[in-house]
């Protein structure tokens, strides 16, 4: 074959494919590989990833996150107004919405679901909406939501998992007493407002959903979403494995690929290697009381935090841990969260620098501190072993603690850590989750580091009522700031999600903030 | 009837071992460092919830207390809810277990069939170039770790020859059988192994005896001097070595099922342990200890039988 005719067939063949990707077809059941099973899908009393990540295939919230995760459009209500006083938003339901087994979704629905969801006693995510003060309903489209204070975050919050709109009757007629075991039995044979409903679920095996033949959004072709038939969800938990099935044919897509096979399967035939952008940032967390037990913590001392930021050579972690697939952090918040600040990396590595902040804090000899591990996680002992390279060279003795999660969280909980690695994804598209962990003492200490800056709680209390944007990212950029340049972390790298899918795969997306969108999903036959 | 009376004595051991067991376990699970609601809520946990939530499962009660609820509720037969999955503890056992004794049990029988015969043609051939072949190949089958072999198989035989599917597990008992036969395949080898290695060695010194001198003396064939007195004779340690091998390849079922991708008993337990769930830890070692315990009676008895000094 000569030069002309290879560049007349690839120049035919990408013609083919580009228009291939215009048109939509209809029809088949995506396969795609998990990590780990859900637990339990119920919108409010879930507390997992695992469930979280899954659940707005089920279940439609009122607005819905745009696909870069920052952004608002039109869910189950079609329009929202946020009143001058910043303490009333009114929402105007879809016409003709419809549940799964044929319901309409009514004002009471939603008032109902909303109501369940601030309710501070069921499930752990009713701080989202926190301001809430009562729900009521007019007519047969319109919801009212009374604020306590003004919150600058409502409308966000009205796009995550624990704000869905579930059957008001059905849910209230499962069988049980309790709110807890009602969810139960309804979680089993559950009636979605999303565009899949659960068919069968073995748990640890497999979950399939089908499509909600009474869903309201329409497709590209005019007729009613989702494309698929359905989507079988199959538990996979070891990697190696996933990526094998993905590669034989016998699953569509497989989520987190670890980074050391990314550059493999980026070259592979048939696979498409997607990274997702993510809010996810990894870091380390210091605990900085000036005593921990009975002992001098010499963390406490903010030279020698900052010291070791620049002793950190991120690049090279970055590089050895997640392949080059991770990038470095301008904030202790990742790029992908609203109101984030910063354009250069933060502590760019420095030697020299790191030297003479530890001498300057009275340390020239260094000293010994330690470090909890995830047992058998790859990655976290990739940068342990980096760090106690990185840090040896400032006269830093890195004792490496390996523990499992359970015990970790209760080191971490009780304070007695002296340092950990931790990852964090935001669950909703506005800065004040990280930040009210991250930042503001009252939410649980600042990790649990004992840090705390006066001014920084004052500024997320007031960014908290701010409903002027630019004050707000003006609080934000100052809460940064401080907390950048004095605050208990090792910022060290944010990575996109990883997710290999077969090339017959398209439409389909997950969020920065983790959501896995099937709802426009297809498969190329 | 010594063999009877035999059972029932063993039987009735069997009763403190699972109580020990049972106690042990309830006691360790609450001394590891953690608590289902800190794991199960994991770093973005507020005290309050935390608190909520042990108060609600119980565990703000003091140990004694709890084991007593515990032990009344076994008695019963509630074995609880699970904490993360909210599934009785009972129904998820009724589920993952079956998936793991196939799996063991294809693993045990694939072992014996290969270990048997090749321990006689190695045995027989003692030194010889099958005897090295094959103590050759199994000591390599003994020394590669589980998840590595498991990791080979699938590869080969699965994603290249496409002969197997790629781990999961099947939609019916055929299919059952077709999706485990590598995930038993990779348990078997290092089984047969240490099985061959031990009939071979018995059978050696079996065949050397005086009485197979003379059984071979009196002009009997060579099937049935085989059979009746190499074979039986030779067995009696390897059935003891092949009871004991049940545990361990329960152990070895974890690991094989999470890289088969098999929703078996072992990656419950271990996803109960993470998840400090311990109502299916408990209820999971329940069913393991009888599991075990029953296998070690089964093996006592077919001791017994094959040599009656045993039940005496």
């Amino acid at each position: 074959m000569n030069m002309l005719v290879k560049a007349a067939l690839s120049a035919a063949l990408l013609v083919g494919t580009s228009y291939g990707a215009l048109a939509v077809e209809r029809g088949g059941t995506l396969k795609y590989g998990r990590y780990a099973d859900s637990l339990f899908l119920d919108p409010v009393l879930n507390d997992a990833n695992v469930d979280i990540w899954v659940l707005s295939n089920l279940y439609d919230t009122l607005i819905l996150p745009t696909d870069d995760g920052k952004g608002l459009k039109p869910g189950l209500a079609t329009d929202w107004k946020v009143s001058d006083d910043g303490l009333t938003v009114t929402l105007t339901l879809r016409d003709g919405i419809k549940f799964s087994d044929g319901s309409p979704i009514t004002p009471a629905d939603v008032q109902w679901s909303l109501k369940r969801a601030a309710d501070p006693k069921k499930g752990i995510w009713g701080f989202l909406v926190g301001s809430i003060q009562d729900v009521s309903t007019e007519g047969d489209h319109t919801v009212i939501i009374k604020l306590k204070n003004t919150d600058p975050a409502i409308l966000a919050a009205l796009t995550v998992f624990n704000t869905a709109i579930l059957p008001m009757k059905a849910f209230e007629a499962s069988e049980g007493t309790t709110d807890e075991e009602k969810a139960k039995s309804f979680s089993a044979h559950p009636i979605s407002s999303g565009p899949f409903v659960l068919q069968s679920w073995d748990h640890g095996q497999s979950m399939k959903l089908t499509r909600n033949e009474n869903y309201w959004a329409k497709g590209e072709d005019g007729k009613p979403l989702p494309y698929l038939d359905g989507i079988d969800f199959e538990v996979i938990p070891d990697d190696a494995t996933r990526i094998l099935k993905l590669q034989s044919g016998e699953i569509d897509g497989a989520e987190f690929i670890p980074y050391a096979r990314v550059d493999e399967l980026k070259h592979a035939d048939g696979i498409d290697m997607k990274l997702y952008p993510s809010t996810r940032v990894q870091y380390i967390t210091m605990n900085v009381r000036p005593k921990i037990g009975d002992k001098d913590n010499p963390l406490s001392n903010e030279k020698v935090r900052q010291a070791m930021n620049y002793a950190t050579n991120k690049e090279a972690i970055i590089q050895v841990v997640t392949h080059g697939v991770g990038s470095q952090m301008t904030s202790f918040m990742s790029s992908a969260t609203p109101l984030h600040k910063g354009d250069k990396p933060l502590y760019p590595y420095d030697l020299d620098k790191a030297k003479q902040l530890m001498k300057d804090a009275g340390f020239e000899n260094g000293f010994q501190t330690s470090l909890l591990v995830l047992a058998g996680n790859q990655d976290e002992i990739g940068i342990a072993t980096a760090l106690q390279q990185m840090w040896g060279q400032i006269g830093i003795k890195l004792d490496l603690q390996q523990v499992d999660n359970p015990s970790r969280t209760q080191q971490y909980r009780d304070g007695t850590f002296t340092m950990r690695e931790a990852a964090w994804t935001d669950d909703i598209a506005d800065p004040n989750e990280i930040a009210s962990y991250f930042v503001y003492s009252p939410t649980i200490g600042a990790l649990h580091s004992g840090w705390k800056s006066d001014e920084a709680d004052k500024l997320f209390e007031a960014s908290q009522k701010e409903i002027d944007a630019a004050k707000r990212a003006d609080q934000y950029a100052k809460m940064q700031d401080i907390y950048n340049s004095s605050g208990p972390i090792v910022p060290l790298y944010e990575t996109p999600y990883p997710v290999a899918l077969s090339k017959k795969v398209q439409g389909f997306v997950q969020i920065p903030l983790g959501n896995n969108i099937f709802g426009a999903a297809w498969l190329q036959k | 009837m010594p063999l009877l009376g035999f059972i029932f004595r063993r039987v009735l051991q069997t009763i403190p071992t699972i109580a020990f067991i049972l106690v042990v376990t309830f006691i360790l699970v609450r001394l590891l460092p953690g608590d289902p609601a800190s794991a199960m809520l994991g770093d973005r946990a507020i005290d309050a919830d935390v608190q909520r939530i042990n108060a609600k499962l119980g565990l703000d009660q003091p140990i004694p207390m709890q084991f007593l609820y515990f032990t009344k509720a076994v008695f019963t037969g509630d074995l609880g809810n699970s904490i993360g999955l909210k599934l009785p503890v009972i129904e998820l056992i009724a589920h993952r277990l079956p998936v793991t004794l196939m799996l063991t049990g294809m693993a045990a029988l694939i072992a014996l069939l290969m270990a048997v015969p090749l321990s006689f043609v190695a045995a027989l051939n003692r030194g010889g170039a099958p005897d090295t072949i094959i103590r050759g190949t199994f000591q390599i089958g003994l020394s590669m770790p589980v998840f590595y072999v498991g990791l080979v198989l699938l590869t080969v035989f699965a994603a290249k020859l496409r002969w197997f599917p790629v781990g999961g597990y099947g939609e019916n008992f055929l299919d059952d059988l077709y999706h485990l036969f590598l995930p038993a395949m990779t348990l078997a080898l290092s089984l047969s192994a240490v099985l061959m290695r031990n009939l071979r060695a018995a059978i050696i010194g079996v065949v050397g005896a005086d009485y197979v001198d003379f059984a071979r003396a009196k002009g009997l064939r060579a099937r049935v001097i085989m059979t009746r007195h190499v074979l039986r004779n030779a067995l009696i340690s390897t059935v003891t070595l092949f009871g004991l091998s049940i545990g361990t390849l329960l152990g070895g079922a974890v690991i094989t099922e999470t890289v088969f991708a098999i929703p078996g008993a072992g990656r419950l337990m271990i996803e109960a342990i993470y998840g400090r769930d311990y109502p299916v830890i408990q209820g999971l070692t329940i069913a393991l200890a009888l599991l075990v315990s029953f296998t070690f009676l089964l093996t006592d008895i077919v001791q017994a039988w094959l040599d009656p000094r045993v039940a005496r």
